[in-house]
């Protein structure tokens, strides 16, 4: 390697944090200054519907969360839907990308319909989604989408229709992302591995479970993890889907609903914050996986 | 390899197929339904269109500033929805360009020039991926309000920038920690800057990454639905996303069908064109990154 003077360095150094600059201030901005600002809130009890000055109160917003039975349905609800939604979008997305991996004929147009639910932009699709799952009565599907409506619901409670169809839609969209990047991650991988696993066994089950998983681990675990950040924080889909009128509330939509109802911004943003502690577990495992490499030491 | 059997050749067409229409039939239906007219989406076949107008597209925009109802003026409504599609270009395109360009300085920082503790740094961005900002509405409005952008596309440009941020730093500083050093200390000690350095050979060598970046930010903040509608408000300041929100579903859905498909045949075609760079960039990340 080149000899670096010091002063060369230096200057490095000074050029890395100009560099750095611009994405951490809007960091700072959109996420580390809110971040604070919903910390502090959460251990007071401000509110715009309030007179007089707001107080401190400890840590009471989280102890009246934890009595409070809806935050618990929320949590449960919550829970549910990023498991189901991460299990259903990993299922298919590395069906999706095993299916892939091998070279056939139309692979091309296979892998670009694979891919469109994720590029379809779903800001615009949930309402599409929206209006084909709930049309209005009068279109020639409505009579059949209302009885399924009406199937679901009678069978798993009120608004269990609307919250499978959040639930649906949440893993086509995923499980497209998924594949890709799995796809990608398995085009990573040395082709040789999956040729030695060849020779060395011949059950199909066995080089998925021996060879295939262990190296895909690392895409899988990122995988995971953006799936399960998408889906807590999941709250557009919902609202959207549900219209507003949430049966099943999630964190998300449980924590909107106390600010613009009532006011109460201290307990929501204790709820908002009870779940990141989860997802910074995650991100520490996801780390542990999913690194670049410590710098060789020959650099 | 032994040639496989033919049903092992028939299940993994089935299986193909499968997955192609699990995948494309929403997106088939809903553009099947924006082609209908009225009378055929109430009479006709849900999954065919056979007499396909473009009616619907053309009533978006003929619908500024008019008098629409059916119960006199009570349901009087103007969609500006030439403004939204020319918002959401200008917000779009914008979004990208600054989380590219502040992704790839900050990627360029960590990934070449490593300041001290540069590990950490990239560890420290990424985890600002688990903060959903749709869990931060009150102190982003705050912020929006502070520097008076509310109900200005620019409260836009600031929030999306920040959602893909992460992911594309992380990536692209993985990609440029690996390229090996010599090819930019060659081109320094022949004299040229870090400057040209970087743009004539980095940036080039991470056409494939930078193409990953571009389609992972487009698609990402295309999905955002909440932040946009809650921060633009007049309907002349929205974009598509926001305005097609406050449609009315009973009596205007073909036409909001239309927009959903007018903002979503360019996105998907942009990304569909990318395609394979996108697969390829992802890929070239994950080999450095793994």
């Amino acid at each position: 390697m080149v000899s670096v003077k010091p002063a060369g360095r230096a200057g490095d150094i000074r050029l890395a944090y100009a560099l750095l600059s611009p994405a951490l201030l809007l960091l700072a901005v959109v996420i580390a200054y809110p971040v604070g600002w919903e910390v502090w809130t959460s251990l007071t009890d401000l509110s715009p519907l309030k007179d007089g000055s707001t107080g401190f109160v400890g840590l009471a917003n989280y102890r009246r969360l934890l009595a409070d039975a809806t935050f618990w349905q929320a949590a449960l609800v919550t829970v549910v839907y990023a498991a189901v939604t991460s299990a259903g979008k990993l299922a298919l997305g590395l069906g999706f990308a095993l299916l892939l991996a091998r070279p056939f004929r139309g692979r091309a147009l296979v892998f670009l319909a694979i891919f469109l639910p994720w590029a379809y932009p779903a800001g615009v699709s949930v309402i599409g989604w929206y209006w084909t799952l709930n049309p209005p009565t009068i279109t020639a599907y409505a009579p059949f989408m209302g009885q399924l409506k009406y199937a679901v619901d009678g069978t798993f409670g009120i608004g269990a229709w609307a919250f499978a169809s959040v639930m649906l839609f949440n893993i086509w969209r995923g499980s497209s992302f998924i594949a890709v990047l799995l796809l990608a991650g398995i085009n990573a991988i040395p082709q040789e591995l999956f040729e030695c696993a060849l020779l060395e066994s011949r059950s199909a089950w066995r080089r998925f479970r021996l060879v295939t998983v262990p190296l895909l681990k690392p895409f899988l675990a990122l995988g995971v993890f953006l799936s399960l950040t998408s889906a807590f924080a999941d709250l557009s889909n919902v609202w959207m889907l549900t219209a507003g009128r949430i049966v099943f509330p999630v964190i998300g939509t449980h924590a909107y609903w106390l600010v613009i109802k009532a006011g109460q911004y201290g307990p929501a943003s204790a709820l908002s914050l009870t779940l990141v502690p989860f997802l910074l577990a995650v991100l520490l495992v996801l780390f542990r996986l999913f690194d670049p490499p410590q710098e060789r030491s020959t650099a | 390899m032994n040639p496989k059997p033919w049903w092992a050749k028939v299940g993994h067409r089935s299986l193909m197929l499968l997955a192609t229409i699990y995948c494309v039939f929403p997106i088939y239906f809903m553009l099947v339904q924006s082609l209908k007219t009225p009378k055929e989406d109430v009479f006709g076949n849900p999954f065919i269109v056979m007499d396909p107008t473009l009616e619907n597209f053309q009533e978006l925009f003929d619908r500024e500033g008019e008098v629409r109802g059916f119960v006199g003026t009570a349901l009087r409504r103007s969609y500006p929805f030439a403004d939204w599609l020319v918002n959401t270009i200008v917000v779009f395109a914008g979004s990208v360009a600054a989380t590219l360009v502040a992704s790839v300085a900050a990627a360029y920082a960590l990934g070449r020039l490593r300041p001290p503790g540069f590990r950490w740094w990239r560890r420290g961005i990424f985890a600002a991926y688990v903060i959903p900002q749709t869990l931060l509405f009150i102190p982003l409005y705050q912020v929006v309000h502070t520097l008076g952008l509310d109900d200005n596309l620019l409260a836009l440009l600031l929030i999306y920038p920040t959602m893909a941020l992460p992911f594309c730093v992380w990536i692209l500083s993985a990609y440029f920690q690996l390229l090996p050093r010599e090819i930019e200390e060659a081109a320094l000690i022949e004299g040229a800057s870090r400057a040209t350095a970087f743009f004539r050979i980095i940036l080039p060598m991470s056409r494939p990454v930078l193409v990953a970046a571009g389609i992972f930010t487009l698609g990402t903040i295309a999905s955002d639905f909440m932040i946009a509608s809650v921060f633009l408000l007049t309907p002349n300041n929205q974009t598509i996303t926001a305005g097609l929100g406050t449609f009315d579903v009973a009596l205007d859905e073909l036409a909001a069908v239309a927009g959903v498909n007018l903002l979503a045949i360019p996105v998907v075609t942009i990304s569909a064109l990318l395609a394979r760079g996108f697969v390829r960039g992802l890929t070239a990340a994950m080999i450095e990154g793994a």
